[in-house]
C-alpha cells in the first residue's frame, strides 16, 4: 500500500533533515505501527503522506499512485485522524460530521448514510445534538475517529487517537481500528503507549532522527534485540534513555 | 456541494460567537446612535447659531439702551435674563451656563459724546472657540459703530438716514446645499458602518487560528480541500456578513436615529452606487480579514493588531475626525486610508447626488486594495502550507 524510498525532507531554516534517506513498505490490509520518540520524524512523515507537507528528495508511491502527482487520487482514498481534537467545539456532533462530509463532497442521501455509518462505528448516535466542545475527551477522541471514516478509507493514518482518555474509551477506540483493519483498511497507527501498538499491531517501525531504526513483527523485534522482554524494552534499546523534549 | 459546506460552518460558527457579533453589529450601532445625536448640531453648515450671553446695564442711558435693543433683536444672540450682580454672572459664565458677559459701564452712553468713550467690557466663557468669540465681538463691534457714528453725525447735526443700509452691501450664502459638508448622520453612518467592516478581521482571524491551532485545517487540507477553496470559503460568507452589517446601519440611520431626535439618513438617489460601495468596501474589508488572518499566528496577536491598525486607518482617514475639519495637509494624509475611500464614496453618494461614475474612483481603490490583500493572502497561505 505504502512504498517509501529514501526520503529526506528538511523544514525551511532548519540546521538538518527531519528525515533522512528514510524507506519504508507498509503491505496493503496491516496495522502498521509508527513508534518514535518526540521528534523522531514521526509527524512529519504522515504530514508528507497525507499532502500536508511536499515530500523533498526520495520516492513515494501509496496504492500505485505516485506522489505528490497522485496526491489527490490519494487523499480520495486515504484518511487523517490527528492527535488534536480536529473538529469545531461550537458545533454539535452532527454539523460536525455533515460539515467534514460537505467538505469530501458527499451530499443528499449519501451523505445521510455516512452520518448514520460513522456513528454507529464511533457510538455517537445519541450524542449528534449535543455541541462538540461539551463532549467528555473520550467521545472527543470518538468524534475524531469518525470524522476520519466519513470518506470509508481505505488506507487510516491514527496519530495518537488514544491520547488522554479513560481505559474503556481507549479499548472501545482499539476495538473499532481492529474491526476496520478486519474489513481490509490499512492503518498506519502511531502511539507512545507500547502496549497498545504490541496488541493491536502486525507490523512496527521504530523511527529516530528522521530514520528507520528497525522494522518487523513484535517477534521480529523480539528476536533481533535479544535480552529485551517487550517492545518498550526494545524501543528504549533502539532509541536511547535521553530526554527529546 | 464542498463551498456551500463551508459557507454553512462559518455562518454556524459567527451565530454562537455572541462577542462577535456584539462587535460586527451592536458597537457600529451603538456609535452610530451616540455620535449622530451628541454631534447633531457640529455638522451642518446650515445649522442655526446661537450665542448665549448676560448682560449688565449699569449706564441705563438712552445710547446704552439702544444698544440692549440692538442686541435683543440679533437672531444669532440669545440674552439669559438675569438680575444678579456681575461677580455672580462672571462666575456663571466661567461656568458655562452662558458663553458671553456684556458689561456696558456707568457714563458709556455720556462718554459717547465726548472725546474719550467708556469701553464695554466682553468676557467669554473658557470653552466657547475662538471663532465663535470673534463673531460675537465683531456682531457687537459692528452695533457700536453704528451707535458711534449716528452720535457722532448727530453732533454735526447730520442723520443716518438707513442706518442697516451697510448690511445690503453683502450678501452670504452657504454651499451647504451643492454638498461641501455632511450632516451628522451622514457622516457618521458609514463612518462607522466602515469602522465595523474593517472589524471583521477579529472573527474571521480568530476562527482561522483556532483551525490551525486545533488541527482542522490540517485535516481538511488532507482531504484535498485547495488553498483557493479555504479562502473562498472564508471570503463568500464574510461577504454576506459585512453587506449584512450595511443594510442594518443604514437602517439605523434611516429610522432609529430620527426616532431618538437625530436628523434622516437620505440615501441618495443612485441605490446602484450605494450598492457598488457597499460591495467594494465588503471586498476590501473582508480580503483584509483574510490577510491578517494569514499574517498572525495567534488570536491574540490578531486582536492586537486589528485593533490597531483599524484605530490609526479610523483616525486617519476620517472616521473619528470627520476630513473637512482636518488641516490641508491632513486632509491629503487622511486619503491613504482604506476607510477614507470607502467614507468619501457613500458621501457622494448621500451628499452629493453622487452616481455610479462619480463613486466609481473610489470603489475601484477599494477594489484594488481588495484585490491586493487577497493576493498577499494567497501568498502567505501557500508559504505557510509549504513549511
Amino acid at each position: 500500500m505504502i512504498e517509501v524510498q529514501s526520503l529526506s525532507f528538511r523544514y525551511p531554516g532548519a540546521e538538518r533533515d527531519a528525515l533522512q534517506g528514510l524507506s519504508l513498505q507498509v503491505k496493503a490490509g496491516s496495522l502498521f505501527g509508527l513508534l518514535g520518540p518526540n521528534g523522531s520524524g514521526k509527524t512529519t512523515l504522515i504530514s508528507i503522506l497525507t499532502g500536508l507537507l511536499q515530500p523533498g528528495a526520495g520516492a513515494i508511491s501509496i496504492g500505485g499512485e505516485a506522489l505528490p502527482t497522485g496526491m489527490r487520487m490519494v487523499q480520495g482514498f486515504s484518511a487523517l485522524v490527528p492527535q488534536d481534537y480536529a473538529f469545531y467545539p461550537r458545533l454539535t456532533v452532527g454539523e460536525n460530521l455533515r460539515f467534514f462530509g460537505g467538505a469530501l463532497s458527499l451530499g443528499g442521501a449519501e451523505l445521510d448514510a455516512r452520518l448514520q455509518e460513522v456513528s454507529a462505528v464511533a457510538d455517537l448516535e445519541s450524542f449528534a445534538s449535543t455541541r462538540a466542545e461539551h463532549l467528555s475527551g473520550g467521545l472527543k477522541r470518538r468524534l475524531n475517529l469518525a470524522i476520519g471514516l466519513l470518506n470509508r478509507p481505505r488506507l487510516l493514518f491514527l496519530d495518537e487517537p488514544t491520547v488522554g482518555i479513560d481505559p474503556q474509551s481507549r479499548q472501545f477506540i482499539l476495538d473499532a481500528i481492529k474491526r476496520l483493519n478486519a474489513e481490509g483498511a490499512t492503518v498506519v497507527y502511531t502511539s507512545h503507549y507500547m502496549d497498545e501498538v504490541q496488541q493491536l499491531c502486525d507490523s512496527i517501525g521504530v523511527l529516530d532522527g528522521g530514520k528507520l531504526l528497525a522494522r518487523g513483527t513484535l517477534d521480529e523485534l523480539l528476536k533481533a534485540h535479544p535480552g529485551q522482554r517487550n517492545l518498550e524494552e526494545v524501543f528504549l534499546h533502539l532509541t536511547g534513555r535521553r530526554l527529546r523534549d | 456541494m464542498v463551498i456551500v459546506a463551508l459557507i454553512r460552518k462559518e455562518l454556524m460558527l459567527l451565530i454562537r460567537d455572541w462577542h462577535a457579533l456584539a462587535l460586527l453589529f451592536l458597537m457600529p450601532a451603538a456609535f452610530i446612535l451616540v455620535m449622530s445625536l451628541a454631534l447633531q448640531g457640529r455638522f451642518a453648515a446650515d445649522q442655526a447659531v446661537s450665542l448665549s450671553y448676560y448682560l449688565v446695564d449699569q449706564d441705563q442711558s438712552p445710547a446704552s439702551q439702544g444698544l440692549v435693543q440692538q442686541l435683543a433683536v440679533a437672531p444669532e444672540l440669545k440674552r439669559e435674563q438675569s438680575v444678579e450682580p456681575v461677580d455672580t454672572l462672571r462666575d456663571a459664565v466661567h461656568a458655562d451656563k452662558a458663553q458671553f458677559l456684556v458689561l456696558i459701564p456707568k457714563g458709556f452712553g455720556a462718554a459717547l459724546d465726548g472725546i474719550a468713550p467708556l469701553a464695554i467690557q466682553l468676557q467669554s466663557g473658557p470653552s466657547v472657540e475662538p471663532a465663535v468669540s470673534e463673531l460675537f465681538t465683531a456682531r457687537l463691534q459692528g452695533l457700536l459703530a453704528e451707535l458711534y457714528l449716528s452720535k457722532r453725525l448727530g453732533i454735526l447735526g447730520v442723520s443716518l438716514p438707513d442706518p442697516a443700509g451697510a448690511q445690503k452691501l453683502l450678501h452670504a450664502d452657504s454651499l451647504y446645499a451643492a454638498g461641501a459638508r455632511p450632516s451628522s448622520v451622514q457622516q457618521n453612518v458609514p463612518a462607522w458602518l466602515l469602522f465595523a467592516m474593517f472589524f471583521i478581521a477579529i472573527p474571521l482571524s480568530t476562527t482561522w487560528v483556532q483551525e490551525r491551532q486545533q488541527g482542522t485545517y490540517a485535516r481538511l487540507r488532507s482531504m484535498g480541500m485547495s488553498p483557493v477553496r479555504l479562502l473562498l470559503g472564508k471570503l463568500v460568507p464574510y461577504l454576506g456578513i459585512t453587506l449584512l452589517q450595511a443594510v442594518l446601519m443604514l437602517a439605523v440611520g434611516v429610522w432609529l436615529v430620527p426616532l431618538l431626535g437625530g436628523g434622516r439618513l437620505e440615501l441618495g438617489h443612485a441605490p446602484a452606487a450605494l450598492c457598488m460601495m457597499a460591495l467594494a468596501a465588503s471586498f476590501a474589508a473582508v480580503s483584509y480579514a483574510l490577510l491578517v488572518a494569514n499574517l498572525v499566528s495567534t488570536a491574540e496577536q490578531a486582536t492586537i493588531f486589528t485593533g490597531v491598525a483599524n484605530l490609526l486607518m479610523a483616525a486617519v482617514g476620517g472616521i473619528m475626525v470627520p476630513r473637512f475639519v482636518m488641516p490641508v495637509a491632513m486632509q491629503a494624509v487622511s486619503l491613504y486610508s482604506p476607510m477614507s475611500w470607502g467614507l468619501e464614496g457613500f458621501l457622494d453618494v448621500f451628499l452629493r447626488q453622487g452616481d455610479l461614475r462619480m463613486a466609481a474612483p473610489w470603489a475601484l481603490r477599494l477594489l484594488v486594495f481588495g484585490l491586493v490583500c487577497l493576493g498577499l493572502a494567497a501568498a502567505r497561505l501557500n508559504l505557510r502550507r509549504r513549511s
